[in-house]
This record gives structure tokens, C-alpha cells and sequence, in this order.
């Protein structure tokens, strides 16, 4: 027996047909025979034409046999009505008409008439005689196709059908308790979703389950490696660590129906008549039997394969039991899928949040009011990048009048940097004995801190000057930072004469010369970071040290104070850089000397 | 409609097309006309009958009674799927030997 199909829907549609004939046997049996042709143009099979030509023979026969003498003189009217899922067919008689009688039987073997009503009756589904005075109409329907008087009930046919039929309950059965236990699997998996954080534990779980409803002997899981060469095994089933399977690279021509599967994109089937091939490292959890490896994809990447298995070659999958397969790993799919993603988020709101943090450091760091050094006018700016630099600056007043300008790179980003940011900035000012000695206080600092430094592999760049307004002089020493700018007036903007040690963290002992530059009235003077030189443009050319320089002489020329130069400066940098973000930390201290 | 005898007591009819209504009776009573005193085997070549309705199953079972008060019989040929349809909707095809040849 086949499986039931689906019904499809069809649309109420009617056409009707209307015949008039003389009342006789020829005649009607014309009109018959043109109904019976309009019917097999409307799509009746042989059998329902054969019942329709019969029935309707024997009511139009009656109707003519029976008609009186008045009778006779109308014609017998045949009407008939096709819709989708039936045919009508009416027949207006002129006889005195009858009681339809409750039940028709057939009259003895041998009677010679009296058939007519069980033959109607037979091969029919509905009848009404309405009668009228003016005419009965004799009303027939039938329904669908013929259950044709061909088919005689026969025993046997029957039985089988009905084993047939048992068969089918039987298998729907068992495929419906399997389908029960799948959907309780899964609505259990689905109610862990938000608690479940373990993802190896919930893998395992789900192919354990499936390994049982599938009637599976063996599972094994593979996973596509990040950078999407070779296929990892994070679970064999059962007995974890009894099959250690070692990665499989993903790459064209290996024997292995995992890699296959996967770069085809179908699943691959195995048994005895297309075994794995000898060099399969599959071979080594299913020596024999069967099984089926289902690549899986999410978003169309794959994720990777499930490949379930059976000791029995002579037992297949069966199409449930596939679908099965389907349906628990798609759904550990998007699991493993969410929870990378999951991970991600994490990762990236845990880097988020450290920036945040080495920005707030930074901040803290810096300056809150400039200290007056007249007749120098100190000006400075920190333009922070997105990822945090680890530039900073310092101004630190030196005893009578004078200042210490510090200005420092850190190597490095994050959080780490602005610690050491701030470490550097407090052994500096823990050592005011050595304001005035900026080589010394460096060659300290750098004791201090070469320890730390070095056990996290960083090194920090950084000037320090000491400002000196009586001398009108600055005295500068450097550790691998950038030099000083000088544009004294009436002079090209210059860089200064200077020597540069390590930066801090190299070595430990390193020591640092200081030098002196003559500050005259109207000098303006920068300090800066690597960031104003290593600046790039939409095109990405760096700003360099010649532009900046020239930057400096402009700023010199159109400015009469040290904010002014800084503004002016600022300016010129974020039109240099345009809409591109920061790459690096820009930090300049701008020191005029205001006649 | 055609009747020949093969033999004396058998005879075979044949030619006859639709066995309804309109010729029923007529040809019932040609058929009786030409049948010889002896026959008492009545073959009725059904090959080519389209159509047969209550009115010509009448006709059968009357040409059955005739050849039964002989101590005879009718056989029907070669009937067509709906012929036999309708003779075993009506239980007959028991009262008839059918010969499907």
C-alpha cells in the first residue's frame, strides 16, 4: 500500500450540460451515449464513464417506459453538472411517478426486469427522486473515482493489503516514537542554551544521545581549526581517549571521507561494498561496517564533520535515522558557532575595556595646569590615538623659576604602557635633586626602571629639559627620543645639537650627556613625539622631520605666543592626517620666549 | 444478428451489437425465431456487444428459460469488461456459463 498523499485543494468549479430528448428508447439512449462523451471530455476515468452511462441508462429508460400518455409528448430532460469533486446528473420524468422505496434489492435470478433501481442505486453514491407535478427529477451523484464494478472483493487482495497496511502502521509507529524522543532531546538541549557554558560537555551529552536514538555504535566529531587548514578531533564516542585521532589536513587528495565530505560539501556514505580507504584514519575507530559522515555549515562555512557508525555492515541508516543525524548536529552547529562568537565578544569587550582604562590612566597623568616659567611661555598638547600609545608629558616646577619639561614614548600599548607611564613619571619626581641634571636624572630613572622594563621586554623613549629662564637656556638629555626644535628668530627652524642615549630598559647602566641650547628672546622652541614625524596623509607619506620643521618656522612667524604656536601646529597636523584615525600618540611642548 | 448451428444441438449467434432498451425484445424474439427445435446448447457470441443494460440482461434471462425447458443452456462469449461488470453487479454471471475464450 502507498503511503497516503497529501490532498490538494481545488477550486469549486461547475459546468453543466443540459440535453432534451423524445420520450423513447432511442432517443434517450442517444442523449446517453452524448452525456457520456461530455463526461470523458471532463477528465472521467473508464470506470466512472462506464457507472455514469449505466446509471443513467436505467433512470432515462424508466422515465420513458413509465411516461403516460401525456407523458410521452414532453421530452425526457437530462441535466448534468460537473464539478470538481463530483458529477451530478438529473433526470426529469413525465410519470406518474414512484416511491423511491427505503431499500432496493435485486428481484430473483431469473426475474426478466426489475433490476433498473439497484442497478441506480449501485452506481450511485447519492439519490433523491423529487416529484413534482409537473415532472419528477430523479437526482444522482457520484463522488470521486469509481470504486468500479470490476473490482470484485477478492480475499487475498485484501489480506495483503491489509498486512500491507499493518507494515506501514508498524514502521510510522516506530518513527514517530523516534521523532518523540529526538524533539525531547532537543527541547532539552534548547532549555540549557542560556545556562550552558561548556561546550565540550553539552557536545558530548548531545552525541552521546544521538549515538542511542540513531542506534549508532560509534560518533566521531570533527572541527574546522582556526585557520581553517586541517580538521581537529575534540570527541571521539564512546570511550573518549580509547581512538585518539590526530588532526586531518584539510587539503585535496587524502584518503579520509571527512576531508571529502567536507570540501564536497555532501555527506559521504561507507560499508562493505565502499569501505574506507586503507590509509582512512577513520579506520581506526570503524574497522568494518557502516556509517555516514555529515559535513556541517553554518552561514555556508563549515564548521565540520559528525561521522556516526556501525559495527554491523549489514545494517544501514535508514532515512529517519539520517534525517536524525541532520537535525542534532545542525542544532550543535549553531551551538559551537555561538558560543565562538560568544568567546569573541568577550575577548573583544575584555580589550575594550582595558584601553578604556589605559586612556583613564593616561589622562590622569598629565598636567592639570601649567606652571609659569617666565619669561618662557610653556604650552603643551596630547593627541591620543584609538589604541592608546603610551605617550605622556610632565612639567615639573624646578625651585625658582625654572622647570623641568619632561616628554616620554612608552613602547607598547594598553594598559602595561600607561602603568609604566606612570612609574616613569613618579621616580622622575622623586628625584628633585636632579632637576637640574637631566642626564643624571635620566641614568637614575633608568636603573629604577630597567628591571621592570626588561622582565616584560619594554623600553620607554623620553627627553627631559630643564628650563632655565636666567640662563635663557635649556638643557636637554635624551634617551633614544626625538631631538629638539629651535627656531630662533630671523633663523630656518633647526634641529638642535644634541646627543641621544638608550632608551630606557635596554641596558642598565646607560649613561646620558646633556646638552645646552641658548634660548635667545623670540625663540620658539618644540619638544615632540614620533607621532607628528610618522604621521601619514590619505596618500600615506609621512609628515617627516624637514615639514615638521618648516611647521615650526610657520608657527614661529604667525604666532606671538606659545599657545598660539601649539594651536597653529594643531591645526596643521589634523589637516595633515584629514579623516584618517591616529596610528600613534601625537604629543608637542611648545616654549617661547617671550621678549 | 447472425445464427448458426455447428452442430444440431448447439447454435451460435453472433453480430449482435447493443443489447438495451430500444432492441431488446426484438432481438429476443428474432433470436427465438431462428433457433432450431434442437439445439439445446445456445452459444451468444458477446465479442461485440458495446453495451448491455437491465433490458438486455432481461432479454439473457429469457433466452436462458427457453433453453432451460429444453434441459438446455445459454453461454455467453468473449463479454466485455463492462458486460461482465454488469452481469456480476447482478449477480448473474453465475446463472450463465461465460466463456471468455
Amino acid at each position: 500500500m502507498s503511503t497516503t498523499t497529501a490532498s490538494t485543494v481545488h477550486r469549486e468549479v461547475r459546468t453543466a450540460l443540459r440535453l432534451e430528448a423524445t420520450c423513447d428508447f432511442s432517443a434517450v439512449r442517444a442523449a446517453t451515449l452524448a452525456v457520456r462523451a461530455w463526461l470523458a471530455e471532463r477528465g472521467l476515468t473508464a470506470g466512472e464513464l462506464a457507472a455514469w452511462e449505466l446509471a443513467l441508462v436505467e433512470a432515462a429508460n424508466n422515465a420513458v417506459k413509465y411516461a403516460g400518455a401525456a407523458g410521452q409528448e414532453l421530452p425526457v430532460v437530462i441535466e448534468v453538472s460537473r464539478g470538481e469533486r463530483e458529477v451530478e446528473v438529473r433526470v426529469t420524468d413525465h410519470t406518474a411517478g414512484f416511491d423511491w422505496p427505503a431499500e432496493v434489492n435485486l428481484p430473483e435470478l431469473d426475474a426478466e426486469s426489475g433490476r433498473g433501481l439497484f442497478l441506480i442505486k449501485s452506481l450511485t453514491d447519492q439519490v433523491a427522486y423529487l416529484r413534482h407535478a409537473t415532472g419528477n427529477v430523479l437526482v444522482l451523484r457520484r463522488a470521486g473515482p469509481v470504486s468500479a464494478p470490476d473490482e470484485v472483493p477478492d480475499v487475498c487482495q485484501l489480506q495483503k493489503q491489509l498486512a500491507e497496511a499493518e507494515t506501514a502502521l508498524t514502521d510510522m509507529t516506530a518513527e514517530l516514537a523516534s521523532s518523540y524522543e529526538s524533539l525531547v532531546a532537543l527541547f532539552r538541549y534548547s532549555s540549557e542554551l542560556g545556562a550552558q557554558t561548556d561546550l565540550a560537555d553539552f557536545s558530548r551529552r548531545l552525541l552521546n544521545d544521538l549515538i542511542q536514538i540513531a542506534e549508532a555504535d560509534c560518533a566521531v566529531l570533527r572541527l574546522v581549526s582556526h585557520d581553517g587548514s586541517c580538521l581537529e578531533t575534540p570527541l571521539v564516542l564512546p570511550g573518549e581517549g580509547q581512538f585518539p585521532l590526530a588532526s586531518v589536513a584539510l587539503a585535496a587528495g587524502v584518503a579520509s571521507v571527512e576531508v571529502n565530505a567536507a570540501r564536497n560539501r555532501q555527506d559521504i556514505w561507507f560499508n562493505p561494498e565502499e569501505p574506507l580507504a586503507g590509509s582512512d584514519p577513520l579506520r581506526a575507530v570503524l574497522p568494518g561496517g557502516n556509517g555516514i559522515c555529515h559535513p556541517f555549515f553554518v552561514a555556508d562555512q563549515l564548521v565540520g564533520t559528525a561521522t556516526l557508525g556501525r559495527i554491523l555492515a549489514d545494517k544501514p541508516f535508514t532515512a529517519a535515522q539520517v534525517n536524525l543525524l541532520h537535525t542534532f548536529i545542525d542544532f550543535l552547529a549553531i551551538q559551537i558557532v555561538n558560543a565562538r562568537l560568544l568567546d569573541e565578544r568577550t575577548a573583544a569587550r575584555v580589550i575594550r575595556r582595558e584601553l578604556q582604562i589605559a586612556a583613564d590612566i593616561q589622562r590622569s597623568l598629565l598636567p592639570a595646569r601649567i606652571p609659569a616659567c617666565l619669561p618662557f611661555e610653556v604650552s603643551a598638547a596630547c593627541r591620543s590615538a584609538l589604541q592608546v600609545g603610551g605617550d605622556f608629558y610632565d612639567l615639573i616646577p624646578a625651585g625658582d623659576g625654572t622647570l623641568l619639561l619632561v616628554i616620554a614614548d612608552v613602547m607598547g600599548k594598553g594598559v602595561p604602557a600607561a602603568l609604566f607611564a606612570a612609574v616613569l613619571r613618579s621616580t622622575i619626581r622623586s628625584m628633585p635633586q636632579l632637576f637640574d641634571q637631566p642626564g643624571e636624572l635620566l641614568a637614575a630613572a633608568n636603573r629604577t626602571l630597567y628591571p621592570d622594563l626588561s622582565l616584560v621586554d619594554m623600553f620607554v623613549t623620553a627627553k627631559l629639559a630643564y628650563l632655565d629662564p636666567r640662563g635663557q637656556k635649556i638643557v636637554t638629555a635624551s634617551a633614544g627620543h626625538c631631538p629638539l626644535l629651535v627656531c630662533q628668530p630671523g633663523l630656518p627652524a633647526a634641529v638642535a645639537t644634541g646627543q641621544s642615549g638608550l632608551p630606557l630598559g635596554i641596558e642598565p647602566l646607560t649613561r646620558y650627556a646633556q646638552v645646552e641650547t641658548a634660548l635667545p628672546p623670540n625663540t620658539l622652541a618644540m619638544l615632540y613625539t614620533d607621532g607628528l614625524t610618522e604621521a601619514r596623509n590619505a596618500t600615506g607619506e609621512m609628515l617627516g622631520e624637514p615639514a615638521l620643521l618648516q611647521l615650526l618656522e610657520q608657527a614661529a612667524a604667525q604666532t606671538s605666543n606659545a599657545m598660539g604656536a601649539k594651536q597653529y601646529l594643531l591645526a596643521r597636523l589634523v589637516n595633515y592626517s584629514g579623516q584618517a584615525p591616529l596610528n600613534d600618540d601625537q604629543t608637542l611642548i611648545l616654549i617661547r620666549h617671550r621678549a | 444478428m447472425n445464427i448458426q448451428s455447428t452442430d444440431p444441438q448447439t447454435a451460435v449467434v453472433t453480430g449482435l451489437m447493443e443489447l438495451v432498451a430500444a432492441n431488446a425484445t426484438q432481438v429476443r424474439d428474432e433470436i427465438r425465431a431462428a433457433l432450431p427445435a434442437s439445439t439445446i446448447r445456445l452459444d451468444l457470441d458477446l465479442s461485440s456487444v458495446t453495451f448491455l443494460d437491465s433490458s438486455g440482461l432481461g432479454m439473457l434471462i429469457s433466452l436462458h428459460k427457453t433453453l432451460q425447458s429444453r434441459n438446455g443452456m445459454v453461454r455467453l462469449l468473449k463479454p466485455a469488461p463492462n458486460v461482465r461488470q454488469i452481469l456480476e453487479l447482478t449477480r448473474l454471471h453465475r446463472v450463465f456459463e461465460i466463456a471468455p475464450e
